[in-house]
């Protein structure tokens, strides 16, 4: 009997263990999201612009002039960067989700074990 | 970002605790939208704080004017603009355009039209999501007083 609590026991601290990861994996995903939205914005703006458009950016605290072209280059290595941590983070939030499915029946099957020796217990006694 | 709904569940053949559970999703839900509603405004106020002051402070009314540089909240140089015609604007993720007047000025206001459509879509969310939850809410409340009802029955 106190096998099985055990057993429960260790499989439930398990199974907080992994909500706690999907929680954090799905928050970076949430962060990369909006990330990916305002290097989309910032492409669209760069989209539109002259070729010969005064382009900066900011360096801690000062404005440094840069070339449109090399400020394109950069947004778009950004935003594959993104796509493709984006991409990571999917599969990771799937694989978390999966273990901790499976991890619920596996708990949902030991508490049914644990009632019946519960019962089996009390018939004996 | 609305979710279709998958699936109509009659809420009648929840238990107490499963309504309670969903009362809380939706109360978190909730709080979340409204939270993001109100960044979205305070976003829509900042950009057209951008547009008054590109009207008032960067005009060609404001040429030779002398104006007072703020180095420190406390502590102001005397200035004058040199250029009434351009302004930079921060385009996001550290990137700053030059751009003339008119077109930032256009810029604002498509981000504040942007974002005012995103309000729209919100608030039509956040609608939906508190009509849901007051149906929940009241199913809850019936439940809750039956159920005394048929306590008092059989005490």
């Amino acid at each position: 009997m106190a096998d099985v609590q055990q057993r429960l026991q260790a499989l439930s601290e398990e199974y907080q263990k992994l909500q706690t990861e999907l929680q954090n994996n799905i928050q970076s995903g949430q962060k990369l999201e909006s990330q990916r939205q305002e290097n989309k914005g910032v492409q669209k703006e760069f989209a539109g612009l002259d070729d010969g458009a005064n382009i900066y950016k900011l360096v801690g605290p000062v404005l440094l002039k840069q070339d449109k072209t090399e400020a394109v280059m950069a947004v778009d290595g950004r935003l594959e960067f993104i796509e493709n941590e984006i991409k990571r983070v999917d599969k990771q939030i799937k694989d978390v989700q999966d273990k901790s499915d499976a991890l619920r029946t596996e708990i949902i099957r030991a508490q049914t074990e644990a009632q019946e020796q519960g019962a089996q217990t009390q018939v004996a006694a | 970002m609305s979710s279709p709904k998958g699936q109509q569940i009659d809420l009648a053949s929840l238990s107490t605790q499963q309504l309670s559970q969903v009362k809380k999703q939706l109360d978190d839900e909730l709080e979340h939208l409204t939270n993001s509603f109100q960044q979205l405004r305070a976003a829509q106020a900042k950009f057209r704080e951008c547009l008054r002051s590109i009207a008032t402070g960067v005009s060609s009314k404001a040429d030779g004017k002398p104006i007072l540089v703020p180095l420190t909240t406390s502590l102001y140089v005397p200035g004058k603009l040199a250029d009434t015609e351009h302004v930079i604007v921060d385009v996001g993720t550290g990137f700053y355009v030059e751009k003339s007047t008119t077109d930032a000025t256009k810029f604002y206001e498509a981000k504040v039209k942007e974002l005012e459509a995103n309000l729209k879509d919100l608030q039509s969310i956040i609608e939906q999501k508190s009509n849901n939850l007051r149906v929940v809410e009241d199913v809850l409340r019936q439940r809750v007083l039956s159920a005394g009802n048929a306590a008092a029955a059989t005490a």
